[in-house]
């Protein structure tokens, strides 16, 4: 039954395929043959020639025997040479489709084309790779289906290819967001690469000698003040470097824009990215950012989404480096949400602090007594306990939430500070815990619980006052249940105008 | 939500939970008892130090803790959500509004069918507590449980 598959990948495929894994066959395993026999460069040579030929001739075969086709209610994807399978994915099924071009796709004028059904799973409809207008006949297709069969997706469709640009990055904008991402990490890549030539450098890497002589060599005074300020600058300069590097390399042309229920974000230099975030599966918006881009104004805007495609622990990225209100722009596009009101959200008990000493202290002192033991002058660390205090004082001031009719607001964090916008219809659960040393001091803290939240970003309102925090928790309910059944029963709304 | 008047679990769930703490304090008292043969030839030990320690620790985990564990366990249910409480050293209070139960559990293994009891799981789409168990509801309750939940269950949003 072939029925509808009647298309095949775009052959330059098998050339991308071919390139992409010949550099692993085709010299790993002769070279590990010329090095291990004695038939040298010339048998490795015959070696690579042939499992070139063989390796083209599966890479064919597998080509042949992959078909897709766009039926009437579905797409449907036939692969396997010897086990042959048949995969149908129903239009009403399909988000949407997603469409990412690699550099070395971009040179052969190919896209890899997602088909998105929200179920999680990867590769489940991925077609790896058809011409660029092949990609977008795709998915006009699948789009005037959903249109055709969902009259809920109808109307908003009809406006489909106008679409309305929320947000986008200049290359200004892009560089300063770059030295923002300053990073020391890539001065530790650049060693490994170093490493990797040594031998064609005139000096070994790992010889401090050679080092200082170096700097000697460049800088009249050694070791003063500015040899170790240049050394430091230099290592500044390659961070800062690294980052916006590595920042245009992935931000370059960011583009978030509106098409009927969806968000469709590009982006990339070599590496060219689409994505769509569909309004209707927002959970919840996140709004990040870090004392220094905050002083100037700067934060990044993300969502979480359910099920569908996902980067970074169910956070989809809508706008990195954002002004406040390119942030309000995005996000009155998908309600409820909105950033807190001028009344400014509240703090978590002043015992927090208490709390929070109580936990670090036990540690830290253990830490003192057991540096003593070698160091004469450890006991002197204890003068900087009071910082633990001012640290927890700290956090606690950037600690906040506030409740509205609608939404949840939960912000954390000093360095990394994080903002939880989270509509009450998508609470999925609420968690109020005590553990022993917060029962004394009659705090409690409230883990509220959202589809597709991952473990290390989820919201929680840490060491509220108790009876603030059972306030809390029973608004959240009661709020919740206005907005689902309406303030009186019968009249129950569903999902869709609650969030859509 | 108001706190609601919560229900304790069935007795069945506290013999389960001493019947468990006496299979963990059995299991360490025969380590303790071979310990006790090796240890006496490598340090001077006075004789049924280890014993005695494992002996307390059995008592403990089948006698002492499983009354309060078994107490801290509650649950209530109105119209719209389910609230269960446990935990004795951190003590945790949880809400599931029921109109996003994704599916819902109720499963029993072979020691708690000796006990004549079963839990019920509540699935929902959140993922820090994408399950909420109930242990040790008699199987009549757990099943009007499942079926007045059931009731309540929407479709959920595409």
């Amino acid at each position: 039954m072939t029925e509808g598959a009647d298309r095949h990948l775009h052959p330059a495929t098998i050339a991308l395929r071919f390139i992409k894994e010949a550099p692993q066959t085709l010299v790993a395993l002769p070279a590990a043959l010329a090095f291990s026999s004695r038939s040298g460069l010339s048998g490795a040579l015959y070696l690579a020639a042939g499992l070139g030929v063989v390796l083209l001739a599966v890479k064919w075969l597998v080509w042949r025997r992959f078909r897709y086709g766009v039926g009437a209610a579905e797409i449907v994807i036939e692969s396997g040479v010897l086990h042959r399978n048949r995969r149908s994915i129903p239009f009403d099924r399909i988000q949407d489709v997603d469409i990412e071009r690699t550099f070395l796709a971009r040179l052969f004028g190919l896209a890899k084309v997602r088909i998105e059904t929200g179920a999680g799973g990867k590769d489940e409809g991925l077609l790896d790779s058809v011409s660029l207008a092949e990609a977008h006949r795709l998915r006009e297709a699948v789009r005037a289906r959903r249109a055709g069969t969902d009259p809920a997706a109808g109307a908003q469709a009809v406006e489909g290819p106008a679409a309305q640009i929320l947000f986008a990055m200049d290359p200004p904008r892009l560089i300063l967001f770059g030295l923002f991402n300053f990073s020391l990490v890539y001065i530790a890549g650049l060693f490994a690469i170093l490493q990797t030539f040594d031998r064609f450098l005139p000096f070994d890497i790992y010889d401090p000698a050679r080092w200082v002589g170096l700097v000697d060599e460049y800088l009249p005074a050694r070791w003063t003040f500015g040899a170790i300020a240049a050394v430091l600058f230099v290592a500044a300069a390659l961070g800062a470097i690294a980052g916006v590097l590595r920042t245009v390399a992935r931000d370059y042309g960011f583009r978030l824009s509106l098409e009927g229920d969806r968000l469709r974000r590009e982006q990339g230099l070599l590496t060219r990215k689409e994505a769509v975030i569909s309004r209707r599966r927002v959970q919840l918006a996140q709004v990040s950012g870090g004392p220094v881009r905050g002083l100037f104004g700067w934060s990044g805007l993300s969502f979480q989404t359910l099920g569908a495609g996902t980067d970074r622990g169910g956070h989809q990225s809508a706008a990195p480096f954002a002004t406040r209100s390119e942030i309000e722009t995005v996000l009155a596009q998908v309600s409820p949400l909105r950033l807190p009101p001028p009344p400014e959200l509240m703090r978590v008990s002043r015992r927090h602090i208490l709390r929070s000493v109580a936990g670090t202290l036990v540690p830290a002192l253990a830490a003192i007594l057991a540096l003593s033991y070698w160091l004469p002058f450890a006991p002197a660390l204890l003068a900087l306990l009071p910082l633990l205090a001012a640290a927890a004082a700290l956090e606690r001031r950037f600690h906040r939430y506030g409740l509205t009719e609608d939404l949840l607001f939960v912000s954390r964090g000093v360095w990394r500070r994080r903002l939880w916008l989270i509509p009450l219809g998508n609470v999925q659960s609420l968690s109020l815990s005590r553990g022993p040393i917060q029962r004394r001091l009659g705090l409690a803290s409230l883990a509220i619980d959202t589809a597709g939240a991952s473990m290390i970003n989820a919201p929680r309102i840490v060491d509220l006052r108790g009876e603030a925090a059972e306030v809390l928790m029973g608004e959240i309910t009661a709020r919740r249940s206005v907005l689902r059944y309406g303030p009186s029963p019968g009249s129950v709304p569903t999902q869709d105008e609650l969030v859509g | 939500m108001e706190n609601l008047p919560l229900t304790p679990m069935d007795r069945g769930l506290l013999r389960l939970m001493q019947l468990r703490g006496a299979m963990a304090g059995g299991f360490l008292l025969a380590a303790a008892a071979v310990g006790e043969a090796f240890v006496e030839r490598l340090v001077d030990l006075p004789f049924g130090l280890l014993l005695g320690a494992a002996l307390l620790i059995l008592l403990y985990l089948a006698l002492l803790a499983p009354p309060r564990r078994y107490r801290a366990w509650g649950y209530g249910m109105d119209a719209e959500e389910l609230q269960v409480r446990r935990g004795v050293w951190v003590r945790v209070h949880t809400v599931v509004p029921l109109d996003h139960v994704q599916h819902i559990d109720v499963s029993q293994g072979p020691l708690e069918r000796a006990f004549g009891i079963c839990s019920l799981v509540l699935h929902t789409a959140g993922t820090l507590h994408s399950q909420i168990v109930l242990p040790g509801l008699a199987r009549a309750t757990a099943e009007r449980i499942r079926d007045e939940i059931r009731g309540r269950i929407r479709e959920e949003p595409a």
